[in-house]
């Protein structure tokens, strides 16, 4: 059995394998209707296609992520390699009810009671993994740049989970909806904090890392990536707190305030792009992988999609352009980011697993070897082209047009799906494998 | 015969950062390399601090050299200073990449 530097995060190929599978799972519940736009945004399947999404897919995703990524950019290791198995679970128990939560509350009260069970599962989750993310971000300061992103990011996740809680306790506890139901005005903040503090800014941090290594270009961003940095907490902080008061105040100052912080957010995305054409442009290595090819696609999605989402707030009509900028951010950005690194992640891990040990004692294949770029490509090109035209047909109100091409976003993950699978099991590799090669992590979990 | 540094240099060949898909020695990873008595002294790099194939490059350098008839110690020297960078590739490596002399 191939043994594991303890370097590598024992869990992550998990964590990606559940989070694809919520993927799928959640654009199923698109494909049969059970959502938006086909239904309202507060329909329980809207909100459980959502949660899949957000918490399923995109949560798991990034902590799949940075367990790997935090001890490379700290040279420090993980608090604890089971915590983030406990992490795991505590999500995807309290997503699981959750789901039965909103699916539960219009059947009983007593069903109802798995919202805020699956919510304070998640809390819980949650709070796991940032411990064992925050020990060794916090051991390693003074922090680079994309290490104080993924610390603020991972400030902004606790709001959002506390949000998420708070309403979770105001649909179904009575004794506190006279408290607490007044917060649910703040849905949006909710998802802003989500997409924007958490995500969008953790993502940015890694890419300032990951792209640079990737293609051999200079991994220093001076001030535009402080500015990116400064200009994106305060906004989006700013945001979300004025957001936030409003439930209560309906003060002048705070429309100010949510505003300012709406400008602020722009002007951070806008430098990142630039930052990111800039890591492109600079770059030493002219051949680029394909994750690298494609990841332009999520950035350009990344424009759009914030231009559109922020636009429509900015103007005070959030219900014309703010669901469609969101799933331009969640399937485009985030989603797309996602998928076009895990097609290096996921064969750089498989390689460190199931070859590392044979490095300089037998013939091994390159990372490289384990995938065939000219399959994984096309799926790229078709995902990309289904989410921009699906959101074309989103916002000129075709549900028809908008579900038609998330059955081509289905295919695409679903061929992506198939390339990871097929890189994982060695498939394009078989050449350099040993007969008692076994697929890794999963064998030899433990640490 | 005990093998000479060539001889060590071209069995390292064989060992690859998994990363970049290429051999550690035209990477420029090796700094230093010494044989004397059947003893080889390696001062080398990784391409970032932190990298999670580290432990595996050493490991594989370590075994390569160590296999080598008449090599019986193996000494690394993993430093940080001077990091590497893409300049530090040899002619080769840099047109595989398509990097500009």
């Amino acid at each position: 059995m191939a043994t594991l530097s303890n370097r590598v995060s024992r869990w992550t190929l998990l964590l990606f394998a559940c989070a694809l599978a919520n993927f799928l799972a959640a654009q199923g519940l698109i494909l049969v209707g059970m959502t938006w736009p086909a239904r309202a945004v507060s329909a329980p399947g809207t909100l459980a296609a959502v949660h899949l999404l957000v918490i399923g897919w995109l949560l798991l995703l990034m902590l799949g992520a940075l367990f790997q990524f935090v001890p490379v950019i700290t040279s420090r290791p993980l608090a604890s390699q089971r915590m983030a198995l406990w992490a795991l679970i505590g999500i995807e128990a309290g997503l699981g009810g959750m789901i039965c939560g909103f699916f539960g509350i219009a059947v009983s009260p007593v069903l109802a009671m798995a919202l805020p069970a699956g919510a304070t599962a998640v809390l819980l989750g949650v709070l796991a993994a940032s411990w064992n993310l925050g020990v060794p971000l916090i051991r390693a300061r003074p922090l680079r740049l994309p290490g104080r992103m993924v610390l603020t990011g991972l400030v902004f996740l606790f709001v959002t989970v506390m949000l998420g809680l708070s309403f979770a306790l105001a649909f179904t506890v009575p004794a506190l909806a006279p408290y607490l139901a007044p917060l649910l005005n703040a849905f949006g903040d909710h998802a802003l904090a989500g997409l924007g503090g958490w995500f969008t800014l953790t993502a940015m941090g890694v890419s300032y890392k990951l792209l640079p290594m990737f293609m051999l270009a200079p991994e220093d961003r001076g001030i535009p990536g402080d500015c990116v940095h400064i200009l994106g907490t305060l906004g989006f902080a700013l945001a979300v707190a004025a957001g936030v008061a409003q439930v209560w105040v309906a003060a002048g100052f705070l429309r100010i305030a949510q505003s300012t912080g709406y400008g602020a957010i722009t002007i951070a995305v806008a430098i990142y792009l630039w930052d990111i054409r800039r890591i492109y442009r600079t770059r030493r290595r002219r051949v680029i992988e394909v994750h690298n090819r494609a990841a332009v696609g999520a950035f350009g999605l990344l424009a759009l999609g914030a231009a559109l989402a922020i636009s429509s707030l900015g103007t005070g009509r959030p219900e014309a352009g703010a669901p469609v900028g969101v799933f331009l951010i969640v399937f485009g950005w985030l989603g797309g980011l996602g998928l076009t690194q895990l097609y290096k992640i996921i064969p750089f891990l498989t390689w460190l697993g199931r070859y590392g040990s044979r490095l300089g004692r037998a013939s091994v294949p390159r990372v490289q070897d384990l995938v065939r770029e000219r399959r994984g490509g096309p799926w790229f090109v078709l995902y990309f082209a289904a989410i921009l035209l699906g959101g074309g047909f989103a916002l000129s109100g075709s549900a028809l047009g908008f579900r038609s091409c998330m059955a081509l976003v289905a295919l695409a993950t679903v061929g992506l799906v198939t390339e990871y699978w097929r890189a994982w099991r060695g498939h394009y590799a078989r050449a350099h494998q040993s007969e008692t090669a076994i697929p890794p992590f999963i064998a030899n979990p433990r640490g | 015969m005990t093998p000479d540094r060539q001889d060590v240099l071209a069995a390292l060949h064989e060992v690859i950062d998994p990363e970049l898909g290429y051999n550690i020695v035209d990477l420029g990873l090796v700094y230093e390399l010494a044989v004397d008595a059947g003893a080889v002294k390696i001062t080398m790099t990784m391409t970032t601090p932190g990298c999670p194939a580290q432990d595996y490059i050493l490991s594989g350098v370590y075994a390569r050299a160590r296999s080598l008839p008449g090599i019986s110690d193996v000494d690394i020297n993993l430093v940080w200073e001077p990091a590497w960078s893409p300049q530090r590739m040899t002619s080769i490596a840099k047109a595989h990449f398509g990097i500009q002399e």
